[in-house]
């Protein structure tokens, strides 16, 4: 899907959002079901395959976020599967935080962890980076147990890698 | 045809001389010869004569073809003589020649056989040279393999939750000290 593509449908799920008074919390659900297809290749393949009807994969959208988000955001990954978009859910779904994050002057941090980050440590991560790079930061924590132990943090081309993971490569490198 | 017209009368009357016994027709056998002999040289000479040159010129001609032939032939056979004697000076130039080829054959095989030889045996050399640095590297990959899957596993296994702990605090540390 071209770019301009991808900015409308973001701009579209922005609005939507924004009009529910729903942004914060459909930005932050998109960025996670982005991040849970970036990972599951099996949903990403059935949510994609041509072979399975619309309405099917809609179902399995439906049945994979109820209870677990807001209906803005089930109505909005409806729309964009049923339109047979899903193979740039992940797209959408990332400009749409860029997007959010940049209406409100912010600047996004992707920050990968094996665990997850307590809302202390995401507090003081927030305000180390907005030290760091002079930019007010919203903060995206991604659990990723590939990174074994550590951080990653990757704002827009920008990344501070301190995970064990890479210890371990630069490791093997050095052999 | 006189004589013969005398010795048919001397024949008829066989006498005891050796002339025949009529003068008379001696006398006219004679003088008939005589003008027989006169008309004869007077105008068969010239054609005998012309016929004679004639003749005389052919035979020369004909010997002077025969002598040119004979020259032409010795011309010839001093060719053919020539061109054996040079066929066998080539013949032994290509004898010669063959057997230096075969020579030279022969010791370009040796030099080429000798090359390649060495050749051979220099890419052994180099090829067992690359084996073994392929197979010490290969080897040391394996070991590093061997000892960061270890080491992973080690890490792994030490990485309980107050570890990771301190490894985000730490890190969250460094970012703010790095301002």
């Amino acid at each position: 899907m071209s770019d301009t593509r991808i900015t409308a449908y973001a701009d579209a799920a922005f609005a939507i959002a924004q009009a529910e008074g729903d942004l914060a919390e459909v930005e932050d659900e998109l960025f996670r079901l982005g991040r849970v297809l970036e990972s599951n290749d099996e949903l990403r393949s059935a949510l994609t395959d041509q072979h399975v009807p619309v309405s099917r994969r809609q179902q399995i959208i439906e049945d994979l976020l109820a209870g677990k988000a807001t209906q803005t955001t089930l109505a909005i990954v409806s729309m964009i599967v049923g339109a047979g978009r899903a193979a740039d859910l992940v797209k959408i779904a990332n400009e749409l935080v860029q997007r959010t994050a940049s209406n409100s002057g912010q600047a996004v941090a992707e920050v990968r962890s094996a665990v997850a980050l307590t809302d202390a440590q995401l507090t003081e991560l927030t305000a180390a980076l907005k030290a760091r790079t002079n930019m007010d930061i919203l903060v995206k924590n991604i659990v990723d147990p590939s990174v074994m132990g550590g951080l990653v943090t990757q704002i827009g081309d920008s990344v501070l890698d301190g995970t064990v993971r890479t210890r371990l490569n630069q490791l093997r490198d050095a052999f | 045809m006189m004589l013969s017209s005398i010795a048919m009368l001397a024949s008829e009357e066989p006498n005891s001389f050796w002339l025949v016994s009529d003068l008379n027709e001696v006398i006219w056998g004679t003088l008939s010869f005589l003008v027989v002999a006169f008309f004869l040289v007077k105008f068969g000479k010239a054609p005998t004569l012309k016929f004679l040159s004639g003749r005389i010129a052919g035979i020369k001609a004909t010997l002077d073809e025969a002598e040119q032939a004979r020259i032409a032939a010795e011309t010839d056979r001093d060719s053919i003589k020539a061109a054996l004697a040079d066929s066998d000076t080539e013949a032994a130039k290509i004898i010669e020649r063959a057997h230096a080829d075969a020579e030279q054959l022969g010791n370009d095989t040796t030099i080429r056989a000798a090359r390649d030889a060495q050749g051979v045996t220099e890419r052994a050399a180099a090829d067992l040279v690359s084996t073994r640095q392929q197979t010490e590297s290969d080897l040391a990959g394996e070991l590093s393999r061997l000892s960061l899957g270890a080491a992973e596993r080690v890490v792994e296994s030490s990485l309980d939750e107050a570890t990771q702990q301190r490894l985000i605090q730490s890190y969250i540390d460094q970012v703010g000290s790095q301002n």
